[in-house]
């Protein structure tokens, strides 16, 4: 894993670019019936919808070794950057919390190959100030990594781990059905064993840093 | 006679955080224990009792504490005697008081830990989660409990569960981060803030009902006191704010339904792996109270009831401690049945396993034949765990080491745990049940299990499955004395993940005789 160097996936990115230019047109577009009458809470859907991209950052190492006298050690891998996307769906509690399932998911080409991580969590996002844009987000759930990276194998290997998110943000237009939301998360894995060709390495955990904007759809 | 039920009990339970935090995970402590729902039968049925009379109340002040609990009222306050809302305060609290008097009690205790700088804050934030090395004890109740000051923040500035919760993530997250020179730990952020949403919430609640809203001069000022030493962070604002000596109605949402309590006081008999028991009698106390009814109405509020067992002795100085929260409640079959989504927090320290975790639970309850006195009352849950620790049993041990070894003088420093750590983290899943013959407000005979299943990803690399039942007899002898023994079996399967795929069992009986004393 630690031969794995980074490249950047510039389709990815570019297309998270030009969805962060597209929403502000796009809600741009709608705002004038929205500015005359905006829904009053209540008559809100109780949908919450966002989709996006982000610019993102892995890195994984592994600590705590259960066993002082194992023979691999891991280190620090490098950071490796690369574009991801993300979508939550669920359910407006009021106007100001949302709770519902995220799906963050990040590919990643190396030079030994290639890594596909995707986080499936249960979200919680709360915004303290109902008449600010500012959120904080957290939850936990389950990630799945497939590696097709040289030290592993010649093959993929699929394993799951456990997920945890903490992040914050701001939504514009929190009051209208269509929004924007730029945002900060920080996904952790927590894998486990991670079987390579040179034996197991323990207590892998996967930290991913991302910084994006999406589209919310209330 | 409420409060002093209140006073009496839930200072032994402030004073259980305060001795949990410092207990050192060393002693081989005690004894398996049945659902603490579930061993609270007398409890229970005077719950079934009461519940269709205490349902129309119940909805009737859900209704006023949505009316109240409007945040938009010109004075920020819910209610009269509700504390004025502000996230902003709330927020700041968590980070420059708690987390201040945390640094400040580093300093004072020399830990290098404690020595932050920018650099620091750079390199952890670099860095992102990691497992830590930190013992048992400081894990499983210190930074529930360090996380119950973050959400009470919340709480004594006017914010609701879920955002206390969120307040309490808040808090953990700058902590990690920016508190300590450690590397920021994914299980302290977890068990920080689930089980300062558990501990918070019960403690928050604990103290609203030692406060005396109505009185005034000395009786109210020692009220305040009492309460503060439950909720430091909620009294603490009071007194800043002056709200210790306004005289108001309590909130309508911190006046419990009903208010319960067992003392039960006796000697236990341990086993050990052999099936052999002990002669020596260990004594023990155990504690259980219930806040609210838990078992009927619908609710929608959390923690509006809630159970927590707490257990000394037998065996070690702090044993036990659960709390079981109500997210909500359902009926169902004509108030029969009751489908509950319940929060856990876990600390169990026994011969068979030292355990811990945060969890969520679906449990569904159930009455038959309640016309008659006696009547069988049942229920069955399970649910998820977010994460849980179980002590480490390396594939070539077959007993736990009673010793741990000294940390080296050439360490680190101190605060620096060097590990390796003698035990597991990991998610899984719990599942139990029990059955109770009832007869009017006791139980006669109550059989209950719990079975939980963890995935060790930080450790050695097993699958814990951890089990117990429980079979109770016991006799009323006169008012709220009463007599009973107790049969207790649990177990311990690990299947490690080594390459010949080792499968290990322990097991251990335990027997007990107790008097009890009900209270309500």
């Amino acid at each position: 894993m630690e031969r794995v160097v980074n490249r950047p996936r510039p389709a990815l990115l570019s297309g998270t670019l030009l969805l962060v230019w597209l929403v502000p047109a796009a809600a741009g577009a709608q705002s004038e019936p929205h500015a005359a009458a905006p829904p009053a809470p209540s008559e809100m859907s109780k949908l919450w919808l966002v989709v996006g991209g982000a610019s993102a950052t892995l890195r994984s190492e592994c600590n705590a070794p259960a066993n002082p006298d194992s023979p691999h050690t891991c280190g620090q891998s490098p950071y490796r950057h690369s574009g991801s996307l993300i979508a939550d769906i669920g359910y407006r509690v009021h106007d100001r919390m949302d709770v519902g399932a995220e799906l963050f998911w990040m590919p990643t080409n190396t030079s030994s190959g290639h890594i596909r991580v995707t986080h499936v969590d249960a979200v919680a996002q709360f915004r303290p100030w109902a008449s600010q844009g500012f959120f904080l987000k957290g939850g936990a759930g389950l990630a799945f990594l497939r590696n097709w990276v040289d030290a592993v194998g010649p093959s993929s290997i699929d394993q799951k781990a456990l997920s945890v998110v903490v992040g914050a943000g701001w939504v514009f237009r929190p009051a209208d059905r269509l929004g924007l939301e730029i945002f900060g998360m920080q996904h952790a894995g927590a894998i486990g064993d991670v079987q390579t060709s040179e034996g197991p390495i323990e207590n892998v955990m996967g930290n991913f840093w991302s910084v994006g904007a999406a589209v919310v759809i209330r | 006679m409420r409060r002093v039920v209140g006073v009496t009990f839930l200072a032994v339970i402030g004073g259980a955080g305060a001795v949990g935090a410092q207990t050192a995970p060393a002693a081989v402590p005690d004894a398996p224990r049945s659902s603490l729902l579930a061993e609270a039968p007398d409890l229970v049925s005077a719950a079934v009792a009461a519940g269709l009379r205490q349902d129309a109340v119940c909805r009737g002040k859900q209704q006023d504490q949505q009316t109240d609990q409007s945040p938009d009222r010109p004075s920020r306050r819910a209610c009269d005697g509700c504390p004025p809302r502000s996230v902003g305060k709330a927020l700041l609290e968590a980070t420059f008081i708690v987390n201040g008097m945390a640094e400040a009690a580093n300093l004072i205790r020399g830990q290098v830990t404690s020595h932050i700088t920018p650099k620091t804050w750079w390199a952890n934030m670099k860095q992102g989660w990691v497992w830590d090395l930190d013992e048992f004890a400081v894990n499983q109740i210190g930074h529930p409990y360090q996380g119950n000051a973050y959400f009470n923040s919340g709480r004594a500035n006017g914010l609701s569960f879920y955002e206390s919760a969120a307040v309490a993530a808040f808090g953990s997250g700058t902590w990690e981060y920016f508190g300590e020179t450690n590397y920021a730990s994914l299980n302290d952020l977890i068990n920080t803030t689930l089980g300062g949403a558990a501990l918070g919430e019960m403690f928050h609640r604990a103290g609203w009902l030692v406060r005396n809203t109505h009185a005034t001069g000395g009786r109210r000022r020692w009220s305040e006191i009492g309460a503060t030493a439950l909720d430091p962070m909620t009294g603490l604002n009071r007194f800043l704010t002056g709200d210790a000596s306004r005289v108001t109605d309590k909130p309508a949402d911190f006046v419990p339904m009903s208010l319960n309590g067992i003392f039960s006081v006796g000697a236990l008999w341990r086993g050990d792996n052999t099936h052999a028991v002990k002669s020596a009698a260990e004594p023990f106390l155990e504690m259980d109270l219930l806040y609210g009814d838990a078992w009927t109405g619908r609710s929608r509020t959390p923690y509006e009831a809630f159970a927590v067992r707490l257990m000394f002795g037998g065996g070690a100085g702090f044993s036990e401690a659960r709390v079981r929260g109500r997210l909500l409640g359902q009926p169902f079959g004509g108030e029969r049945g009751q489908f509950l989504v319940v929060q856990a927090y876990d600390y169990q320290a026994n011969d068979a396993y030292h355990y811990g975790a945060q969890a969520f639970n679906a449990q569904v309850a159930w009455t038959a034949g309640r016309t008659s006195g006696t009547y069988v009352w049942l229920s069955g849950w399970g649910g998820l765990t977010v994460l849980g620790a179980v002590d480490s049993l390396p594939v070539d041990l077959n007993t736990r080491p009673t010793e741990t070894e000294p940390p080296s003088s050439d360490g680190p420093g101190q605060g620096i745990a060097e590990g390796p750590r003698d035990y597991d983290y990991g998610p899984g899943a719990s599942l139990g049940g029990f059955v109770n013959l009832m007869h009017g407000p006791r139980t006669l005979l109550g059989f209950t299990y719990d079975g939980r299943h963890l995935y060790s990803l930080s450790g050695v690399r097993a699958n814990h499955f951890l089990q117990r039942a429980r079979l109770d007899l016991s006799v009323p002898i006169h008012r709220k004395l009463g007599i009973g023994v107790a049969s207790e079996y649990f177990s311990r399967w690990t299947a490690y993940q080594d390459p010949n795929h080792t499968v290990k069992r322990y097991h251990y009986p335990q027997f007990r005789v107790y008097f009890t004393w009900s209270v309500s």
